[in-house]
């Protein structure tokens, strides 16, 4: 069986090596333990021996060429014939992509030029694909994070290729350009694969080339995301600046869409814990009063109809799966129609009696918990009961109401509210949503 | 209920585990005729011989490392370490040795070995033998940590720990060690991680651990006298920690004050008030204190070191203003 | 060499040691190459070179009897009886590891042939071996245990400590000295002042030095240690003067700084213990050429066939990551 020859990893911290010699050519016979070729690290230099006996076939890593630790150079194989080219010499871990197949040529790899460097920044090409190039013409230029250094081609021939554009990172030991001996046929440039360009940060070049401009791999910046705007804060901002309330009252006042400011304004001192809430309450229920006189009757009574009640099923369903009982099935129900992001307490009502839950909009059965809290909703469930229609009025808290429809099997859904305590449109969407989740409770979960 | 001292509860756990298990062993410094400084084992040498009841050389890192050894072959030791202070001397034994054989070995090799020590300022023992050093071993996995409040925690949490299977480091107050508590005559052990609510109260949450449950009790009793209702939590194991409990209290009270006697920065009380934060946020009315002992070495006079550890004074004060809403720019 | 008569039980316990000291060697080929290909995480330490201090020693002790080891670990590990594919498994961090690939190299721990593992604290291991000795006196039970550890270990204050107690107490112990000459990139003889034995000697305990390349040598010595532990004769010290061919780890390739190549040859062309006891074998007509040829042979094979399987072999589920740091 043929056995690969890869760069073997000599140090700690070493990430490629450099050929300094092959030791045997390309053909000749190699016993295990021969020594095979000769490779610099940063750390020493060092002959590598063979690990197979056979021929040394397929070398594919130039004199002074660096190569990434693991990658395959070269082959010793069981005949000096075998030239099966599945052992290209390209480092394993990132073959450049270019167009399917390279032109033949010495290859230019970046250069490692800093201890714990990795990859360096292409300034500038100063040759063009197809132009001639002697050894000490000046290649291109490469920025790392220490210093700037201009590639000397090192050898005499033809750009024939480039595999980075300027404004590129380039790892190194990445092959970056190849010179032909003879002048190529179809001499290109292409970019960085987007695999390697993707392992380093971009740093976008100061003034960008033509190549730059037509790189395909320098994904175009795109200024038409939509900007973030901060949402507005619920509570309006007392005259004297921020409004101090600990993090559970704003969530019970926003639960309640009480507004804070209306302490700050009564001239309450900062910050509010939980224990101003019936204050605030107080002072809510008193501007209202002012602002809407006929408050006495005034109130919000919205009913909604479903043409069937899918819920039984699935707290059926949750019942026999999760053990959860249909008060909580409920109660994540009506979470799901909810605008609320924050956790809430909504208290659920049948004629068996009564049970508060903590539930939030995201929250699935396991995450509805029982809760102390007083509530910031009430529902009741008459179901199955002899009542058809509740117009009892606004209470202390929001109060939405199910009871069978007499003959279609389906659902009729009340909400009645102080008005000051939801808005009209508020409403509206909370009583569709929930007769929606009501009659496809699927479509709820899922 | 009877009452006996702390020293005494420890004393009958090892006793009686000792009797029950003959794999148990004790070593360590002055352990057999001396019965240690504090006197905790006085007896047991005579009921249970030099073979298992050993005096060592002043070898720290020595015996605990043979204790660890013995643990991975099937002894059971109970190393008296004489001063928590002495926890540096010991780190790689305990940290790199104890606390991850059994992951390192894929769980294949176990080290049951229980390391009592100790904790506790104003005893006027000065910087190297004053230290509270839990924190530094709660922060190493594999370690479970203990921290008995009283006398009945002491003995139940020691006979639990020699039955563990993990490496258990146990903090004992060394000024509680004559304190009496009701302590029952049958056998019972404490399970580790399971907080106890020494006391229920409504206002705001004190959690207390080792020498400060009783400066936390200190502080209930006062402030009732102002009205104020106190809940006090005793987490008994810092590792594994009874988050659930905690978490129960503050969502109640909305308040909480975090005391433990190590050093406050970086230690038990920011691990925990961290915790109360990231999972309570949305039912705080306050951030959540942390009062730990001032982050200076522990000073020789009296005049200095008794103002380095929260007092029921000082966190009496704390919990005033927090109730008294004076903490929002306390940061 | 001592000039043993040639006896059938000989001839067995002869091939044993024979053949553990050529399955380190091949052990540790592979997994020099596992490093060098880039396909073994982490880095080693190598063991070749000392096989007939682990084997001599081992070879003296039975299953119930305990080791402990030191980051220079795969030959103490092989030679207490640990399986080839459960110790590449391991070095290649897989489920099918000695411990589930969560120790790794320096790590690995065999509980099944007391083993109490490896350990990458230098001088780590000298108070859990001293304490399994101490359990093994307190419970009656007749098991030794061996603690390895290197030259460099003698630096460290805990061997003092445990020495001390080991001596007041008879335990059944015996520290096993690894002297390579080398403490990671630094001559012994400018760490260690004086003699390392007699600092054992200071507390009372019987110290011998022995030549670590000898494998028969060092087993005659440790079946005598051995047998006189069991009878509460312990604790014993034992330097064993032995090379480590390769450098501190496998990264270490450029280290003529501290000890030349010349010195390298020498000790692998003269004092290599494999060929050394082969020609031992071969001498006294224990083996044939042809039956050595077959035995290397075959172990070399099951040693990348250990390889190919462990490379093949899966890693464990995430899910363990936080599985085993406490026990049940």
């Amino acid at each position: 069986m043929p056995h690969d020859v890869t760069m073997p990893q000599l140090g700690m911290a070493q990430d490629a090596g450099t050929i300094v010699s092959w030791l045997k050519d390309e053909g000749a016979e190699v016993a295990e333990g021969d020594l095979l070729f000769e490779v610099e690290t940063d750390k020493a230099t060092l002959e590598v021996e063979a690990l197979a006996s056979g021929f040394l076939t397929n070398i594919a890593a130039t004199v002074g060429e660096e190569v990434a630790v693991g990658a395959v150079i070269a082959r010793i194989s069981e005949t000096a014939a075998d030239t099966e080219d599945a052992a290209p010499g390209q480092a394993s871990p990132a073959p450049v992509e270019a167009p399917a197949e390279k032109p033949a040529g010495t290859h230019v790899a970046m250069p490692q030029l800093g201890m714990a460097q990795d990859a360096g920044l292409l300034v500038a090409w100063h040759k063009r694909p197809g132009d001639a190039v002697s050894a000490d013409d000046i290649l291109f230029e490469v920025e790392t994070d220490k210093s700037t250094m201009e590639v000397e081609a090192g050898i005499d021939g033809f750009l024939a290729a480039t595999f980075a554009h300027a404004g590129e990172n380039v790892l190194v030991g990445e092959t970056v350009a190849i010179i032909s001996s003879t002048s190529p046929s179809e001499p290109f440039a292409s970019a960085v694969t987007e695999s390697v360009s993707g392992a380093v940060p971009k740093t976008a070049p100061e003034e960008p080339s033509a190549d730059a401009v037509a790189s395909p791999a320098a994904p175009p910046i795109t200024q038409a995301q939509a900007p973030v705007t901060p949402q507005p804060p619920r509570a309006r901002a007392s005259q004297n600046g921020r409004i101090l309330a600990s993090p559970k009252l704003r969530r019970l006042a926003a639960a309640e869409n009480l507004d804070l400011a209306l302490l700050a304004d009564a001239g309450h001192l900062h910050p509010y814990h939980t224990r101003d809430l019936e204050t605030l309450r107080r002072l809510s229920l008193e501007a209202a009063q002012e602002t809407t006189p006929s408050v006495a009757t005034a109130s919000v009574h919205l009913v909604a109809e479903t043409a069937v009640d899918g819920s039984h099923a699935i707290a059926e369903w949750a019942a026999s799966t999760h053990g959860v009982s249909a008060r909580r099935c409920l109660a994540s129900l009506f979470a799901g129609a909810l605008h609320e992001d924050a956790p809430f307490s909504v208290a659920v009502e049948t004629r068996q009696g009564r049970e508060t839950y903590l539930v939030s909009k995201a929250s699935g059965f396991s995450q509805v918990v029982p809760s102390d809290e007083d509530p910031i909703w009430v529902l009741r469930d008459y179901r199955g009961s002899r009542l058809k229609t509740v117009a009892l009025g606004a209470e202390a808290h929001p109060v939405v109401t199910l009871t069978d429809l007499p003959t279609s099997g389906g659902v009729r859904i009340t909400l009645e509210s102080a008005p000051n305590r939801i808005t009209p449109s508020e409403a509206l969407m909370l009583i569709t949503t929930f007769a929606d989740c009501i009659e496809e409770p699927l479509r709820h979960i899922l | 209920m009877r009452e006996i001292t702390l020293s005494k509860a420890v004393n009958e756990a090892l006793a009686e585990e000792m009797r029950r298990d003959p794999t148990v062993l004790i070593l360590g410094e002055d352990v057999a005729e001396a019965g240690t400084p504090f006197k905790v084992m006085s007896g047991l040498v005579e009921e249970f011989g030099t073979e298992r009841v050993i005096d060592t050389p002043i070898s720290e890192p020595g015996f605990v490392g043979m204790a660890v050894g013995a643990a991975m072959t099937g002894a059971r030791p109970v190393v008296d370490l004489m001063f928590g202070d002495f926890l540096f001397l010991i780190m790689d034994q305990l940290c790199n040795q104890a606390a991850k054989t059994h992951y390192m070995s894929g769980g294949k090799l176990n080290v049951p070995m229980v390391l009592r020590t100790n904790l506790g300022a104003t005893r006027r023992s000065a910087a190297q033998h004053s230290q509270s050093l839990q924190a530094l071993v709660a922060h190493i996995p594999g370690l479970k940590v203990a921290m008995p409040s009283s006398a009945y925690e002491a003995k139940g949490l020691m006979k639990t720990a020699i039955r563990d299977n993990n490496p258990v480091v146990i903090f004992e107050d060394k000024l509680m060690y004559q304190d009496k508590a009701p302590v029952p005559e049958e056998e019972f052990l404490i399970p580790f991680g399971e907080a106890h609510v020494k006391r229920e109260g409504s206002d705001i949450t004190l959690i207390a651990t080792s020498s400060m449950v009783q400066v936390a009790e200190g502080v209930a009793d006062l402030l009732e006298t102002e009205g104020v209702s106190v809940e006090v939590i005793d987490p008994r194991t810092i590792v594994p920690l009874d988050e659930d409990t905690l978490l129960k209290s503050v969502r109640k009270t909305s308040l909480a004050i975090v005391i433990d006697e190590g050093h406050q920065s970086y230690g038990v009380t920011a691990e925990i008030a961290s915790r109360l934060n990231e999972k309570s946020f949305y039912h705080l009315d306050a951030p959540v204190q942390r009062m730990g002992a001032m982050d200076v070495p522990v000073p020789f006079s009296p005049a200095l070191e008794d103002v380095t550890v929260p007092t029921v004074e000082t966190v009496a004060q704390t919990a005033r203003k927090l109730i008294a809403r004076e903490m929002f720019d306390a940061a | 060499m001592p000039a043993k008569s040639k006896t059938p039980s000989n001839t067995e316990s002869y091939l044993q040691m024979y053949r553990q000291m050529v399955r380190i060697r091949a052990f540790e080929d592979q997994a020099n190459k596992l490093y060098l290909s880039a396909k073994m995480p982490g880095l080693t330490h190598m063991y070749s070179g000392e096989e007939a201090v682990a084997v001599g020693i081992c070879e003296a002790l039975t299953n119930e009897d305990r080791i402990t080891s030191t980051h220079r670990g795969h030959g103490h590990c092989v030679a207490k009886g640990a399986d080839f594919k459960a110790m590449f498994c391991e070095l290649l961090g897989k489920e099918e590891g000695y411990c589930r690939g969560k120790g790794g190299s320096m790590h690995i721990a065999d509980q099944s042939h007391g083993n109490l593992g490896a350990n990458a604290i230098v001088g780590g291991s000298m108070g859990i071996a001293t304490g399994s000795a101490l359990r093994a006196k307190l419970q009656g039970s007749d098991d030794v245990t061996v603690c390895f550890f290197g030259d460099g270990a003698t630096a460290q204050g805990l061997m003092y400590e445990v020495m001390n107690m080991a001596a007041l107490w008879k335990l059944p112990v015996i520290y096993a000295c690894e002297n390579n000459g080398y403490s990671e990139y630094t001559k012994t003889e400018e760490i260690a002042a004086g003699s390392i034995t007699a600092r054992a000697e200071a507390f009372g305990i019987e110290a011998f030095k022995v030549d670590g390349q000898d494998v028969l040598a060092v087993n005659d010595l440790s079946q005598s240690l051995v047998a006189r532990c069991r009878k509460g004769e312990g604790p014993f010290f034992i330097e064993l003067e032995t090379y480590r061919y390769h450098g501190h780890h496998v990264g270490d390739i450029n280290r003529e700084y501290y000890r030349s190549k010349e010195e390298e040859t020498d000790w692998k062309t003269n004092r290599d213990p494999i060929t050394r006891f082969r020609a031992t074998l071969l001498e006294q007509g224990i083996v044939t050429e042809e039956q050595v040829e077959a035995i290397n042979a075959e172990i070399a094979q099951d040693a990348a066939d250990a390889v190919a399987y462990a490379l093949e072999a899966p890693y464990p589920d995430v899910s363990e990551v936080d599985m085993h740091v406490y026990a049940a």
